[in-house]
């Protein structure tokens, strides 16, 4: 019987120049590109599942650190619903506040999980084989986390059936033309079109750390694999399912941010009636959702030492992306701007109020973090493959793109037609505390779910590993990409 | 003699695929062989057909159902309980769309999800050939043979390069039939009784002891506060201000020119009525006797702002003078309404 890592040679051919300068090239581009940097997959799969079976002592600190926030949103959620809506700061005219900010915020960072891979799939485009289970987990995560936002804030919990479609002797069938209900069929929709996306491409990393355990996981993961061999047949039929998940998620991710824009654009509120609303949600989800990616991809490289699959090439990759979506929420936020501003209606004035009335600050904060910070620094690739600097990049974006929710929600209904109507709005600390909560909620569930499932999408690295070779072209090395299909 | 069933492992492509050529040579249908790998390699590069599937029925099947339930959510219930929407149809279109649109989204993955269930046999729950070391990138390829072929293709195995042979009695491996279904049969029905919880608790089947009218709750009490202040702006500045208990414009301090101005002012606009000394005498008492004298306490004691609003409103039957005196001249009269008193 032959050793299971006795074989150190990876399985498919990479013919080596033989010449020393174009070995030393070879090395490089090694060292530059994972998708040419092969290992024997044993080594990658032992280096996945010790990552994922490892729990330091900073993993206990972090996930105690994140239940004791977890469970004071828990705590203060319980005694919201005890006192009712009235210990929060809302009030009537601000009647959305922080809680609707972040549930447009959450579904904001889903959206990049499915653009990473299911657009990015069908693009081709091999730097998010290593990023993709990552980043759906975020997608994942972020929606489960919005999801408890409607119930957050409603008052009587309780009562919240009153609000499912199911026929009643009450006489309160809800009202299908409202547009919550378009937002709350499409998160589902989303929701549920995501978590099944991410179990097909789970599957055969299920399969393999199924077999590479002993005991309890084992018998875990046999489950959760069911039965997964990677026959052809089954690997054909994983390809089908994950082309046709991807083209019908792509429409479905506009259409929820859209939905969640329409929430507010379908009402007559001056800031919110705006037609441009749908596009530019979906343009400041993918910003912010990309930078959260990178934030998680920066953490998981840094705690589980994933050096190997995070590379240079692909916070370069990522870098460009948030810079291209930099600009364009730059170019949707001014043309909101701009059209409101010329037409300069007496209502819409509640626009312009943001430039010098008490929101003031936090309104110049945001358009610093959104387009000052992105678009000074990552046209450099030095800045976007250095990982403090990106860190620091991606974590004003988050700050900014909370501000405009904030802005949106908040600031404008604060100035909405009527000045009579017109009221400033304070937090409370039942709102900091859930919102911080919410944050450490999601962070919970992601630190947990590290160590369960194999974070890396291993197969879809081999595949595209299998598919690159170097290439010589006169005196220099090149990676070749092969097509299967 | 009973069949066979071989698991050879190989560390590559083209190995693996010359072990196929030479299976076929011995006259072994492709039917019975099974390659297994640990990422997906195309059927091409072994030389074998593109295994077939068939999804299309599954997603069309599931586009339509969502399409049906996303009319009859949006377009049909809305006439079966009607609720008035300015301006709307009872079943207007655009909303319409976005239903029909996210449902037949939804049910057309859910369709593609359930078929890649059903063709793989998921959840798998016989026994399999398979060697853990699959996903550790060797190449298993699985060969079912009648017993008298059994050494040919161990033979065409190892020529070929195949690391390891694996062979077990056929018999140990048999189809799983219709386990599956019945397993997916049986999830369902335990999601549909899950289900039905909730409707047990809309229609008080089932009681929770739980505070459920708001007058039961401390809510009403923790949302009453003290008025906020008005921010800035949001009252216009450049005229009086006409709510009660709010400070007016700018009062003009009390001094003799005021003074002197309202009382000229005083004595055109209010002496008819309120008499020139202020005592609710003048020459109209006799149409209206109600009228109050200005040097009682009541007025004496109203602050200024409030008989701002008077002179400016009016009150009772008397009619509002505003368009009679400007804000400063409104401010020189009450000055010299509450010099009256002295």
């Amino acid at each position: 019987m032959l050793e299971t890592n006795a074989e150190r040679v990876p399985f498919w051919e990479q013919p080596l120049p033989e010449d020393e300068k174009l070995a030393e090239q070879v090395e490089h581009e090694r060292q530059e590109h994972l998708m040419l940097d092969a290992l024997p997959p044993s080594e990658n799969n032992a280096l996945v599942l010790a990552r994922m079976q490892q729990t330091t002592r900073l993993f206990w600190v972090l996930v105690l650190g994140l239940g004791g926030i977890t469970l004071a949103f828990v705590v203060t959620w319980v005694i919201q619903m005890q006192y009712g809506i009235g210990i929060t700061g809302l009030n009537r005219s601000v009647m959305w506040g922080p809680y609707i900010a972040n549930l447009v915020y959450f579904v904001g960072i889903g959206h990049a999980g499915t653009f990473i891979s299911a657009a990015l799939r069908m693009m081709k485009l091999d730097f998010r084989r290593p990023i993709a289970r990552a980043a759906e987990i975020v997608t994942l995560f972020g929606l489960a986390t919005a999801g408890l936002f409607p119930f957050l804030h409603v008052g009587r919990l309780w009562k919240i059936f009153y609000m499912f479609p199911i026929p009643n002797q009450r006489g309160l069938w809800p009202n299908f033309r409202s547009a919550l209900f378009w937002d709350a069929t499409a998160i589902t929709t989303y929701l549920i079109g995501s978590t099944m996306f991410m179990f097909i491409a789970l599957l055969p990393d299920l399969a393999m750390a199924r077999d590479h355990t002993s005991g309890l996981h084992r018998r875990i993961y046999r489950t959760l694999a069911m039965g997964w061999r990677g026959t052809e047949h089954e690997w054909h039929n994983l390809e089908v399912i994950a082309n046709i998940l991807s083209f019908v998620i792509i429409p479905v991710m506009f259409s929820v941010h859209t939905g969640v824009s329409w929430n507010f654009a379908m009402a007559l509120q001056p800031g919110w009636h705006s037609t441009i609303f749908g596009p530019f949600f979906i343009v400041g989800a993918l910003f912010s959702g990309v930078a959260a990616v990178i934030i998680v991809m920066i953490i998981l490289r840094k705690m589980m030492g994933l050096g190997y699959f995070f590379r240079e090439e692909h916070f370069n990759a990522m870098g460009i992306f948030l810079m291209l979506m930099s600009m364009a929420w730059v170019y949707f936020y001014f043309t909101e701007w701009i059209v409101n501003w010329y037409g300069n209606l007496p209502m819409e004035k509640a626009l312009q109020s943001m430039l010098t009335g008490d929101l003031a600050p936090l309104f110049y904060l945001m358009l610093f973090s959104n387009i000052v910070v992105p678009l000074g620094t990552l046209w450099s690739r030095r800045v976007r493959t250095s990982l403090p600097a990106m860190l620091v990049i991606c974590i004003f974006i988050q700050i900014g793109m909370y501000l405009e929710r904030i802005i949106i929600v908040a600031g404008f209904l604060s100035r909405n037609e009527l000045p009579f109507n017109w009221v400033n709005y304070t937090p409370r600390w039942p709102e900091v505390v859930i919102t911080v909560g919410a944050l450490a909620f999601l962070a919970l569930m992601y630190t947990v779910f590290t160590r369960l499932v194999p974070i890396i999408p291993v197969w879809e690295v081999y595949e595209g590993q299998a598919m690159h070779t170097p290439r010589r072209f006169g005196r220099a090395i090149f990676s070749v990409r092969t097509e299967q299909h | 003699m009973a069949d066979f069933m071989l698991l050879g492992l190989f560390n590559n492509v083209t190995p693996t695929a010359d072990a196929v050529d030479g299976l076929r040579d011995l006259g072994i249908d492709d039917k019975n062989i099974t390659i297994m790998s640990s990422l997906p390699y195309a059927s091409k590069l072994f030389g074998r057909k593109t295994p077939r599937s068939w999804y299309l029925p599954f997603v069309l099947g599931g586009a339509v159902a969502g399409l049906l339930l996303g009319l009859f959510v949006a377009a049909i219930t809305p006439e079966l309980y009607p609720i008035e929407v300015g301006g709307q149809g009872a079943t207007p279109i655009p909303p319409s769309a976005i239903i029909v649109f996210e449902l037949t989204a939804l049910f057309s993955m859910v369709a593609a999800f359930v078929a890649f269930l059903l063709q793989g046999r998921f959840p798998i729950l016989t026994r399999q050939m398979y060697d853990p070391r699959i996903t550790d990138g060797y190449i298993g390829l699985q060969v079912r043979v009648s017993g008298d072929m059994l050494d040919q293709a161990v033979k065409v195995l190892e020529a070929s390069g195949a690391r390891s042979v694996q062979r077990e009695d056929a018999a140990e491996y048999r189809s799983q039939g219709i386990r599956h279904l019945l397993f997916w049969g049986g999830v369902s029905t335990a999601g549909l009784i899950a289900l039905l919880i909730p409707l047990l608790l809309t229609y008080d089947v089932i009681r929770l002891p739980w505070i459920n009218n708001m007058k039961d709750t401390p809510v009403v009490d923790a949302q009453e506060g003290p008025r906020r202040a008005v921010p800035a702006g949001s009252i216009p500045v450049q005229g009086p201000v006409l709510i009660a208990g709010q400070p007016a414009t700018e009062p003009i301090p009390s001094s003799p020119e005021s003074l002197q101005r309202g009382d000229v002012l005083y004595n055109i606009n209010c002496a008819m009525c309120h008499g020139s000394l202020g005592g609710g005498d003048g020459l109209m008492t006799k149409y209206f006797p109600e009228v109050p004298a200005l040097t009682d306490d009541r007025i004496q004691t109203m602050a200024a702002h409030d008989i701002f609003l008077v002179i400016t409103n009016g009150k009772n039957r008397m009619p509002g003078i505003a368009k009679n005196l400007t804000a400063g001249e409104t401010w020189d009269v009450i000055n010299f309404v509450y010099s009256l008193d002295e």
